[in-house]
């Protein structure tokens, strides 16, 4: 008894210095965010423990989660934590705690890990004014990616961003983990300690991972719901899922490398999801673009045509309000529109586009939608793949479904306020290039015109 | 989790439809060919991108079968058969043992429907790492697009020993292959213990249940999927619509009684919308016809 006493003791002593001795190279960042649970990660030099210490004020951690084993990718799930609260937490290799486990971790201890926040999603259902950083083909690890990532932060100021959304690509050339650990880690450090980041898987991303076997890059990095945690129908896999914030329901959808056939999973989950959804607005995100005329051309590429031709259709008849979409390198956004899916010649405007005008307030007018989840009645298609860079060589941005179209890097915000949903694309300079607002109309009194 | 994880483990497994007369010419003119890929314009910008970055190092070492592998499989990934072939058949001549390789040509072979012809690499490449999980999956396709069904069947039995996250897709590809429809259902319900009661698996068993005689099985499914979804009025007229099929008009009835319930629990700008004023007219409409 006196020896295994010696030896627990031993090794007690022993983890301060093992915590002392390891560097956090990555992270910590947030994933799957729900209400009531956050899963955080980050990754160490060494192995050691994965511990989160957190709580309700900075200097108050009083609570700990911890994962099994050892380990250098630290994977810890917080649970039962409260909806729309912020909370404060510390990771380490060991508790922070001190022995007595009654003192609080303080701010300013020694040798304390940093402290950094979050603050969980709302309940799901009511509105709550959320703001969402969409970022389309971020990955070139350059001063333009790092541009737009500055002029966004300015843009938001403090405004907090309750989550990111990577439309893929999301580091290049080949979405390896060093590519990652440059284009994504180390390039929004703050933002990933604070705000959920999710995604979908773009062509360069594929390059090391692969949706067939769950594996790879791109699946060891992100954690997604795929029982339907967090919210949602239950997809069986991170390829394509999706989760509810608020009164707003996500899909990412796989383009690139999951069956894009009507008969395929990924269709008959989607048809699924879309009917089971309660939320007020839904927003799909996959990498490939419906239309696109700027660094590539949806009348031709195969990927793009059948995510105009299978999903779209899901889509739209399930109800969507916003497609965004990367891959082409610029920004391109379209009219209020409906039912197209065949190559840009055969767009007739008189017949899809459900509501003219730019959508603006403060131009032709916001777009109008009945509340009453009407199929087809209309959504807004939106390319915002320049978040790492722009075309360099002229391209013709010609396609008649959009409305707007700049080839500019920049990202794209979402704010949605109850039935309100506002969508903002900001250049390299701190420009505000194009946006739009949908409303969504009770009853019958969405118009089939702009007001 | 594997920081070392290769980027060449990516496989080409898209659909594409070159004539199989194309690839044996290709195979007969393999430096023509290669000339061609090399020369050739694309409607993808990534390819002319990755071009630019592969021929001066293809130029420079002539004899580095890891970079036309490479190459075969930036156009593989972009649906350019012949183009990849042909790299890789010059990959093969250089170094017909190089790691991937043989995959990588099986996984060609198979997205360009000729499943014989995938066989004989991914013998090879199973030979060489009788782990790789992704050239066992890829076996299993070929050997059921052949009818090999037991075959099949073994390979993916063996791929799921090394599959951390089998997906959705692979659960319903196994049981595609099974001998009956028995075990099918037992194959998917494999799948949803492990993935969870996820809707694609129980549509498939719950279709299987069905024809098996399975009325009971076949409603639980519903029953679950009806309890993880906040909608739960399309899975009880599904129910109803089992029920009624298997000639229970009662218990039918009672389920379209419940989805007509839970329509009427929803908020009011949900039971407004055209899909759910059509489906409570249907339900009505059933409701009656099952008394």
């Amino acid at each position: 008894m006196k020896l295994r006493s010696l030896l627990l003791g031993l090794a007690l002593g022993a983890l301060p210095m093992l915590h002392a001795a390891t560097t956090i190279v990555r992270g910590p960042y947030l994933q799957s965010a729900t209400p009531n649970s956050m899963v955080i990660r980050w990754r160490t030099d060494a192995t050691e423990g994965s511990v989160v210490t957190y709580g309700l004020a900075r200097n108050e951690l009083t609570s700990s989660e911890k994962a099994q084993g050892v380990t250098t990718e630290h994977i810890v799930q917080l649970s039962n934590l409260k909806p729309a609260t912020k909370y404060f937490y510390a990771v380490s290799g060991a508790p922070l705690a001190a022995p007595d486990g009654k003192k609080a971790v303080a701010e300013d201890a020694p040798g304390r890990a940093p402290i950094n926040s979050f603050t969980t999603p709302p309940a799901v259902g009511p509105a709550k004014p959320t703001r969402v950083w969409v970022l389309g083909d971020p990955g070139t690890k350059n001063d333009i990616q790092r541009a737009v990532r500055d002029q966004y932060l300015k843009f938001t100021g403090s405004r907090a961003t309750d989550l990111a959304i990577l439309l893929g690509d999301n580091a290049y050339p080949d979405g390896t983990d060093a590519d990652y650990q440059k284009a994504i880690f180390e390039m929004y450090p703050e933002t990933l300690r604070s705000v959920p980041f999710w995604s979908c898987l773009g062509n360069h991303d594929g390059k090391s991972a692969n949706s067939i076997t769950q594996s790879g890059v791109y699946y060891d990095i992100f954690t997604f719901p795929t029982r339907g945690q967090a919210g949602g129908v239950a997809s069986g896999t991170e390829a394509y899922f999706s989760f509810d914030y608020a009164n707003i329901h996500f899909i990412s959808l796989d383009s690139h490398d999951s069956d894009r056939t009507l008969e395929g999973p990924m269709a008959q989950w989607l048809k699924a999801d879309l009917a089971a959804t309660r939320r007020d607005w839904i927003v799909a995100f996959f990498h490939h673009p419906t239309y696109t005329h700027g660094t590539h051309n949806s009348d031709r590429e195969k990927q793009l045509i059948e995510m105009r031709q299978v999903f779209l259709p899901i889509l739209e008849a399930g109800g969507v309000d916003v497609v965004a979409t990367g891959h082409s390198h610029v920004y391109e956004r379209s009219f209020f529109v409906d039912g197209h899916y065949g190559s840009s010649e055969t767009f007739d405007a008189a017949r899809f586009v459900k509501q003219k005008g730019n959508g603006r307030t403060d131009g032709d007018g916001a777009y109008r939608k009945p509340r009453t989840r009407a199929p087809h009645a209309g959504e807004v298609s939106v390319v915002t793949g320049s978040a790492g860079h722009a075309s360099a060589k002229p391209v013709t941005l010609d396609h008649p479904v959009f409305v707007a179209a700049f080839n500019e890097p920049g990202s794209s915000v979402l704010d949605i306020d109850g039935l309100k949903l506002e969508f903002t694309f900001i250049n390299d300079k701190g420009e505000k290039r194009d946006w739009f607002s949908i409303v969504k109309v009770e009853g019958s009194a969405a118009s089939a015109s702009s007001p | 989790m594997d920081a070392t994880f290769h980027p060449r483990r990516r496989q080409a497994q898209r659909l594409f439809s070159p004539a199989s007369s194309i690839l044996r010419f290709m195979r007969r003119t393999l430096v023509l060919a290669l000339f061609a890929t090399v020369a050739s314009v694309h409607a993808h910008p990534e390819i002319d991108e990755a071009l630019a970055r592969l021929n001066p190092l293809i130029a420079a070492e002539p004899a580095n079968a890891a970079l036309y592998l490479e190459r075969g499989e930036l156009y593989a990934r972009h649906e350019d058969g012949v183009g990849a072939e042909a790299n890789y058949l010059r990959a093969a001549e250089l170094n017909p043992d190089f790691p991937g390789l043989a995959r990588a040509r099986g996984a060609l072979a198979l997205a360009s429907g000729h499943a014989a012809d995938a066989l004989p690499h991914l013998d090879r490449a199973i030979a060489a790492n009788a782990a790789d999980a992704e050239a066992l999956l890829l076996r299993g396709r070929a050997r059921g697009a052949l009818r090999q069904n037991a075959a099949a069947l073994a390979d993916f039995n063996a791929a799921l020993h090394h599959l951390a996250s089998p997906t959705p897709e692979f659960f319903l590809a196994r049981a595609a292959v099974c001998a009956n429809a028995a075990d099918a259902v037992a194959s998917l319900d494999e799948g949803i213990a492990r993935l969870g009661s996820v809707v694609t698996l129980e549509l498939r068993a719950l279709a299987l249940e069905e024809q098996l005689g399975r009325v009971d099985a076949a409603v639980a499914r519903l029953d679950r999927l009806a309890a993880q979804s906040e909608r739960r009025e399309t899975w009880l007229k599904r129910r109803g619509d089992v029920l009624a099929r298997a000639g229970r008009a009662g218990a039918a009835r009672a389920a379209y009684t419940a989805a007509v319930a839970a329509i009427a629990e929803l908020p009011r700008w949900l039971q407004q919308s055209p899909d759910t004023t059509r489906l409570l007219a249907e339900l009505r409409r059933l409701t009656a016809s099952n008394s």
